[in-house]
């Protein structure tokens, strides 16, 4: 099923490259927040990497944890629906 | 015509034999396993690819006691990764006119693109003694340090005699100049931390004491460190932009990456915490010392390096009085299944330092799958060819 379906919004985190998608990936594993790693959208970016995909209520606990590991966020967005795509910051 | 005797494989300090089964399994049940392009495509083959060549990243990172995983690159062996730092600190952190110490005991994987930039861009070099001992005179650095001095490029262990340079003393005593660290025959034996060393670019290759396969290595740049990167191309990211990404470990990886290798090096460095580097290092200074004292018995043999008691890898390289390096290689393989490697090991300038250049030497190089019979044959096969 495409887009992942969430109960609560989600949103997606944009990072530098696949190694800190993969870092933020372990972190989040091991806080047990629920996320999924998704391809870029289209509609955020052409880019053909990855992003992280999480329930926007963790948004606060998720900042923390990228700033403590020193993971830059190049792009935070909330889902307002299949194709579309709020932004709530990006550097 | 007798039978061929068993092989014993005394090389390690060329590449290492046999490799641990579980880098053995890592790479044969991925080959057979996955699609092996990482970073490129969404799918779960791609993405778990990605997963383990991170993993393999933090594996080494911490290995090293490197504070972050992104400053660690992969390469496809420590010449690449030495290449890397060395033409790509040209122009960043190294300029015209600016000056180099190095050692005798480098590799040509140093020496050449040293001398490279001091014939062509206008470096100089200046290179460190060796004491009596054989070992560099790290205390003569202060002597050597000019005004103009950027960058010191140590080669931790020797590959010709097995003796180490102490690393500490080095980054105690390098100022503002950057230690540049080839780790190719240390790194998997002696404790190596990047950031109590003070290094602030260590290459290192998977094949060797790491454990990997062939085709496999790296570097760790200390954060804050550029490097003109040696290609460019396809990351994965950026994919937008035509101009190559400015980040780590990115910048330095352009090209789908030698996945199976990478895979097989992270396995290899577990086998190591696994098993300990203290184990591993006890048990092949066990065996080089026996071979050491067997050596002390023969005539007519000469042996090049530390004296005893001189902390040294398990790395002896000797001569055989009247006989060429390469005969003795080749009859200790034919005659006694030993395999061993003779002439200059691609470093020209340590055999000039210990008086072996042009024919070299034969250089025995224990590993961790070494046994003690395995020392007593390298014995009595150089014992015979000097008796005959």
């Amino acid at each position: 099923m495409w887009p992942p379906q969430h109960h609560s919004p989600t949103c997606v985190v944009i990072l530098f490259s696949i190694h800190f998608v993969l870092k933020a990936e372990k972190l989040f594993k091991k806080q047990g927040i629920s996320h999924d790693v998704i391809p870029v959208p289209r509609e955020i970016s052409s880019d053909c990497g990855m992003a992280v995909e999480f329930p926007c209520r963790e948004i606060e606990k998720v900042s923390e944890l990228l700033a403590s590991a020193d993971i830059r966020i190049a792009g935070l967005y909330r889902r307002d629906g299949r194709d579309s795509f709020q932004v709530i910051s990006r550097s | 015509m007798d039978s061929k005797p068993a092989p014993i494989y005394v090389d390690n300090a060329a590449t290492s034999f046999p490799k641990p089964r579980e880098v053995i399994d890592t790479i044969s049940s991925l080959l057979g396993g996955m699609s092996l392009s990482p970073g490129r495509s969404a799918h779960r083959y791609s993405l778990e690819c990605s997963r383990i060549i991170f993993e393999a990243r933090e594996t080494l990172a911490s290995f090293f006691n490197c504070p972050d995983s992104s400053r660690i690159a992969f390469a496809c062996n420590v010449t690449e990764a030495l290449n890397a730092g060395i033409l790509g600190l040209f122009g960043t952190a190294l300029h015209p006119g600016d000056h180099v110490i190095t050692t005798p005991f480098e590799h040509n994987s140093v020496m050449r693109p040293l001398r490279y930039l001091e014939k062509n861009a206008g470096l100089t070099l200046s290179i460190l003694p060796l004491s009596d001992e054989g070992e560099v005179m790290v205390s003569e650095l202060p002597r050597l340090m000019r005004d103009n001095t950027r960058l010191i490029v140590v080669n931790h262990v020797s590959n010709v005699t097995g003796s180490v340079v102490d690393l500490e003393e080095i980054g105690r005593l390098k100022g503002e100049c950057l230690l540049m660290v080839d780790a190719a025959q240390s790194a998997g034996v002696f404790s190596i931390d990047v950031k109590k060393m003070h290094i602030d670019m260590l290459a290192f290759t998977g094949h060797k004491s790491l454990f990997g396969p062939t085709g496999s290595g790296g570097f760790y740049l200390r954060e804050g460190l550029a490097l003109q990167p040696l290609k460019m191309g396809g990351t994965g990211s950026n994919s937008e932009t035509e101009v190559q990404p400015d980040f780590m470990p990115d910048i330095y990886e352009a090209g789908t990456p030698n996945t199976l290798g990478i895979a097989g090096l992270g396995s290899g460095v577990e086998f190591i915490v696994k098993t300990g580097l203290a184990a591993i290092r006890g048990h092949e200074q066990r065996l080089c010392a026996l071979f050491l004292d067997g050596l002390r018995q023969l005539k007519n043999v000469t042996v090049f390096g530390p004296g005893a008691g001189r902390q040294r890898a398990a790395v002896v390289s000797l001569r055989v009085k009247g006989k060429s390096e390469s005969e003795v290689a080749f009859r200790l393989d034919r005659e006694f299944g030993v395999m061993v490697r003779a002439g200059l090991h691609c470093a020209p300038a340590a055999h000039r330092a210990i008086g072996t250049f042009p024919a070299g030497t034969v250089r025995f190089s224990f590993g961790y799958f070494n046994t003690e019979k395995d020392v007593a044959t390298c014995l009595r096969g150089l014992d015979m060819i000097a008796a005959r």
